[in-house]
């Protein structure tokens, strides 16, 4: 197993390297730069001989080969460069940021395997059934909703109206800040896991082993812990995986909402102020924590099934 | 076999968004930019302005119907940008194997490691926001799956012996491609395509919130839902019907990807995600 | 309507002196947590308030910091605050400081002459642009340092501790250049440490306790602050708030004690009958335009620029879309400015005027125009999108362009458009805001429509050099003049500023030049505040 996750962690380089290569180049054709986003309020002036010399400190003013050159040579020294915004490193602005992302990715997904994992078993129980309907119409409607729309009626419903929980920010890490932008991340990886638990567990349930193991006499409840439970866990643990980019992503418009101080949100208003390292840096973190996540889950199903292999 | 719920509320609930885009000019009460007049601003909904009408006066009803266009415009571009970069990628990696599948399987996992919507996101940053910049960004950052899923069931294929009965009758390998594997994995792909469509439909709204989306005076459903969110409370219902657009929408959408899973691709139920 | 403006002028002064006088007859209360909002971006920029000249961080920078000057909200004008008095020579050229010498840093040392010569020769570090280098560059011999040329600018001079000499290289106003975060003085020695800016010091009434980056920064209570007694609250909250929906849940939900009100918010918050108890107008200098790049064709034409300001139902659109929450623009200069002349009259709506002076230009059937706007809700696209069928009648057809709020600065400046729309600050010093339209001035500082009228630029260079300070208003009002009838832009409105507090808030003020920016020395939170004790 060892060797498979360090031979991972390998193919995770190359991958992280064109990222950096991809979106350096991407951002340097965005028109606009941090210098002009500057003065965009009508209050500020900044002169064309300011924005040139913001250019030249930030060294925006070489030919972008050069540029790449410099930033893969620090990169592979671990060295994500300077906030244009904060003149403070890159890293600086990126380590208070993790933790309050990781809780609320990690909440939205808690979330979303509490409710959607035990609705799909729900449904493949008696397929075609009133549950079964329910149940997906719940899934499919959770799909269906724009995220920041969800996040706001959150807000006014159960901040507002009903005074349950705080409407916005982080607070003093109280676990309550958290409820509102996780269920509202949470509910589109919800509504998929659902369906794909069910779909796993029928496909289960109708194969052979599972008959067989019917067929020797071994309780229904039984035969559904044992049997279907594992191996619809490794569809389902697959399925979250690939997921948690989409939570990332959806991470965006719900930390901007909700003023959760996460990657998402840094990323955002670096892209607007085009604060390039750090846009860079949070892709970067962002297809990182994708790869780990998705590693640890190829782990974990290599743990629950025995008859996954990996060489 | 039986009566298959999802496949026909779906496709009567897409139709109807078909219908709405198609006919908006006949449907509409009024012209949904011209037709601003700032002494009508915020009329709830009543019997001359069917859903009310927006802070500039406007016929929110005229602009749903309109937005439809949009929507559609974006959700059916897009999805067929992805389908055909993901389909002759995946078919032709799965078909001739060797360096270039190695590329695009590597292509494809960059792809899938970075969120589509932060991909889609940079995208407009560079390219400003508009109706071509949206149907590239979107169309750029989801071809993943559909790429994966052709090359998987063209390898299969070619496992098959149709390729090798084919070659021998003397077809040429994109003749091969297109006459022999294509109709065969087209089902999944519609399918995918279809749950693709309404994903898009999401993303522009997504995008609209974040100041990155088409923007007026055309309506798309995205922008005037974003637009309305300062007025929730004051005048709900100029979010409330775009809302429901893009809910029904996407609804039907999903609906119809199970139903035509069902038909279309019965063995693979779970292989989705 | 001059009417009306006077009167509703009045009626935001009587609001005011009500609100002051409710805070005198009761005694402020100590102690207690301000939860004060950010509301122009998700985050702050940075902990070192030199970098950033965003609105955002000035707001945090009045809580940790002080500059020479401050901005004297009830008088609207700059005032002294870390000097005690200041002398000016007759060439108005040399300004000596007595400076204050009880002002302690957040460590206990006291600040002297030097920390603020370290701070300005700061400022001028050519390798690192800091926005306020534009200021302290008046002062003799900064260039020399921005260029590497000198270690020292000659202007500076410490005579003692507490006496400072400063030579300018033209007669100026330090206080208008000097008030702002951007140039706040740092104590010399400590921040030359390289972990100052995670834990920064400075002079202001609160000590920087910690800073949770797109979520909120934390004060406390500076107990050793110079004016006696203050400040009253314990801590003090500044959370940043973007999203302006996401804020009214918040304020409603009494979780933070003020918010800026947009135009929506503004009449829901005047309708509710709790709500509006607690609510704070302000006239700012801001005024809100559509430039008009005289390089596109017909804009080159003055009656075509004229027409487009008949053509739009200004009037209409500030009451039903605007919601009352501004002023309509008689002029550059906004209301609130010493130099707005009371006797000029608004372009009518008058679409038969509109069309005569376009077919008079030459243009009988008009033309089409790209016009650039971001999505801001008062001066951005909803504001042209109510434009484009008044355009229409009069023959000028829109194409709108949209841009993402950060990058129009960027744009505008380099003159890449045909049309945009912005809202530009127009105060608080008069002639400040009316050398945006001489012709020296480059389109990227700020002549953004490369506006050029010898009259004009006669009349600004009088009143630069001329001592006499009513001169001076009446020669920048001649010139508010000519630029009006000339009309280089759309004049739209000046902009209303609304501040929602909560009923247990006390002490704001009307702060003219930027609403959101308070003095949180001055606030107390009474005991009915959930975050009293």
């Amino acid at each position: 197993m060892l060797p498979y996750v360090f031979k991972r962690l390998l193919q995770a380089v190359p991958i992280l390297l064109a990222v950096a290569a991809l979106v350096f180049v991407m951002f340097s054709v965005i028109p606009g730069d941090f210098a002009s986003t500057q003065s965009s309020d009508g209050r500020a002036v900044i002169d064309a001989e300011a924005v040139a010399r913001m250019n030249t400190q930030f060294g925006l003013d070489e030919p972008v080969h050069v540029r790449f050159g410099k930033y893969a040579a620090k990169l592979l020294t671990l060295d994500l460069g300077t906030s244009f915004r904060t003149r403070q490193p890159v890293i600086n602005s990126l380590s208070e940021r993790i933790w309050p992302s990781l809780q609320l990715a990690m909440a939205a997904m808690l979330f979303a395997i509490a409710f959607g994992v035990p609705l799909g078993f729900l449904a493949a129980l008696k397929p075609g059934g009133w549950l079964d309907m329910q149940s997906m119409v719940v899934a499919v409607s959770g799909l269906s909703l724009p995220q920041f729309w969800l996040g706001l009626m959150l807000m006014y419903t159960f901040a507002l109206l009903l005074g349950w929980f705080p409407s916005f920010g982080y607070g003093d890490g109280n676990p309550r800040y958290l409820v509102l932008p996780a269920v509202a991340l949470g509910v589109a990886p919800l509504a998929l896991l659902a369906r794909t638990t069910r779909a796993a567990v029928l496909e289960v349930m109708n194969a052979d082993f599972v008959r067989t193991a019917r067929a020797k006499g071994n309780s229904e409840v039984r035969v559904m812990r044992w049997h279907v439970a594992r191996n619809a866990a490794v569809i389902v643990l697959t399925t979250l995986g690939l997921q948690f980019g989409s939570i990332m992503g959806g991470a965006v418009v719900i930390e901007k909402l909700f003023a959760w101080p996460g990657i998402g949100s840094l990323l955002v208003d670096s892209v607007s102020l085009r604060d390039i390292p750090v846009v860079q840096a949070c892709i970067l973190l962002l297809v990182l924590f994708f790869l780990i996540v998705n590693i640890v889950v190829d782990v974990l199903c290599a743990l629950i099934d025995p008859r996954i292999k990996y060489s | 076999m039986k009566f298959r719920a999802n496949l026909w509320i779906g496709g009567v609930l897409f139709a109807a968004v078909i219908v709405g885009g198609t006919l908006a000019p006949w449907l509409a009460h009024t012209d949904p930019v011209m037709d601003a007049n700032l002494m009508n601003a915020e009329v709830p909904p009543g019997s001359e302005f069917w859903f009310g009408t927006d802070a500039q006066g406007r016929d929110i009803y005229s602009r749903v119907l309109y937005g439809a266009r949009i929507s559609l415009t974006v959700g059916i571009v897009s999805q067929l940008i992805n389908t055909l970069i993901g389909v002759a990628l995946g078919l032709s990696a799965g078909y001739w194997g060797g360096w270039w599948d190695d590329f695009v399987n590597g292509l494809t996992n960059l792809m899938l490691s970075i969120p589509s919507l932060i991909f889609a996101l940079a995208i407009m940053a560079i390219l400003q926001p508009g109706l071509t910049s949206l149907l590239i960004a979107l169309g750029l950052t989801n071809w993943s799956y559909t790429c994966r899923l052709s090359r998987a069931a063209t390898l299969s294929i070619k496992q098959q012996g149709y390729v090798e009965a084919a070659r021998s009758f003397g077809s040429g390998n994109t003749r091969i491609m297109l006459k022999q594997i294509l109709p065969n994995i087209a089902g999944p792909i519609i399918v995918i395509g279809t749950l693709g469509m309404g994903g898009a439909v999401l993303a522009e709204a997504a995008l609209s919130f974040l100041g990155l989306g088409i923007r007026p005076p055309f309506p798309s459903w995205g922008s005037m839902l974003s637009d309305a969110r300062d007025q929730i409370t004051t005048a709900p219902w100029i979010s409330v019907f775009p809302g429901l657009a893009i809910f029904m929408t996407v609804l039907g959408l999903n609906l119809l990807g199970d139903g035509l899973r069902d038909i279309l691709d019965p063995q693979s139920q779970s292989r989705r995600a | 309507m001059l009417k009306k403006l006077v009167f509703t002028t009045a009626l935001t002064l009587a609001a005011f002196s009500v609100q002051n006088f409710g805070a005198q007859a009761q005694e402020p209360r100590k102690g207690g947590t301000i939860r004060f909002t950010a509301p122009y971006a998700a985050s702050f920029v940075s902990n070192d308030s030199h970098v950033s000249n965003q609105i955002q961080d000035d707001i945090y920078g009045k809580a940790l910091h002080r500059s020479l000057y401050n901005w004297d909200s009830a008088n609207n004008k700059p005032v002294l605050e870390l000097a005690k008095s200041v002398e000016v020579s007759a060439d108005g050229l040399v300004h000596t400081f007595k400076l204050r010498d009880d002002a302690l840093f957040h460590n206990g040392r006291k600040m002297v002459a030097d920390d603020i010569i370290w701070t300005f020769t700061r400022l001028m570090d050519g390798s690192k642009s800091y926005p306020a280098a534009r200021y302290v560059r008046l002062l003799k011999g900064a260039i020399d340092v921005e260029k590497g040329q000198a270690k020292e600018i000659a202007g500076l001079r410490r005579i003692d501790d507490f006496t400072l000499e400063m030579t300018f290289t033209e007669r100026t106003e330090p206080g208008f250049l000097f008030n702002f975060a951007t140039t706040s003085i740092y104590p010399a020695k400590e921040a030359q440490a390289p972990d100052f800016f995670n834990k920064p010091i400075g002079l202001g009434p609160f000590k920087f306790v910690e800073h949770v980056p797109g979520s909120r920064m934390v004060f406390e209570r500076w107990e050793k602050f110079y004016k006696p007694g203050k400040p009253y609250a314990d801590k003090l909250v500044i959370s940043p708030m973007g999203e302006a929906a996401a804020r009214d849940v918040a304020f409603r939900n009494k979780e933070i004690d003020v918010s800026i009100l947009g135009p929506t918010q503004y009449v829901a918050y005047k309708a509710d009958p709790n709500l509006s108890k607690g609510i704070l107008e302000v006239a700012e200098v801001f005024t809100r335009n559509m430039g008009m790049n005289p390089g596109f064709k017909p804009f080159a034409d003055k009656r075509v620029r004229q027409a487009i300001n008949h053509a739009i139902d200004s009037e209409l659109i500030i009451k039903r879309l605007v919601r009352d929450k501004a002023y309509r623009a008689t002029g550059w200069l906004p209301l609130s400015s010493p130099a707005y002349d009371k006797a000029m009259q608004p372009y009518d709506f008058n679409p038969e005027k509109a069309k005569k002076l376009l077919t008079e230009a030459g243009y009988p059937d008009g033309f089409e125009f790209e016009w650039t706007a971001t999505p801001n809700e008062s001066w951005g696209m909803p504001i042209v999108e109510a434009t484009i069928p008044m355009l229409a009648k009069v023959g000028i057809k829109v194409k709108v362009k949209p841009v993402e709020g950060s990058a129009l600065g960027g744009i505008v400046a380099k003159g890449d458009f045909q049309a945009y729309i912005w809202s530009n600050t127009s105060g608080p010093d008069p002639l400040t805001a009316m050398k945006c339209f001489h012709s020296a001035t480059p389109q990227s500082a700020c002549n953004y429509t490369t506006y050029k009228n010898p009259a004009v630029d006669k009349l600004l260079d009088e009143a630069g050099t001329t001592g006499d300070a009513v001169k001076r208003l009446d020669l920048v009002k001649q010139a508010n003049a000519i630029v009006y009838a000339d009309a280089p832009v759309w004049f739209f409105n000046y902009n209303k500023a609304v501040l929602a507090y909560q009923p247990w808030l006390h002490g704001l003020q009307p702060n003219a030049t930027e609403l959101a920016l308070q003095y949180f020395e001055d606030l107390w939170v009474d005991a009915s505040s959930p975050a009293a004790k």
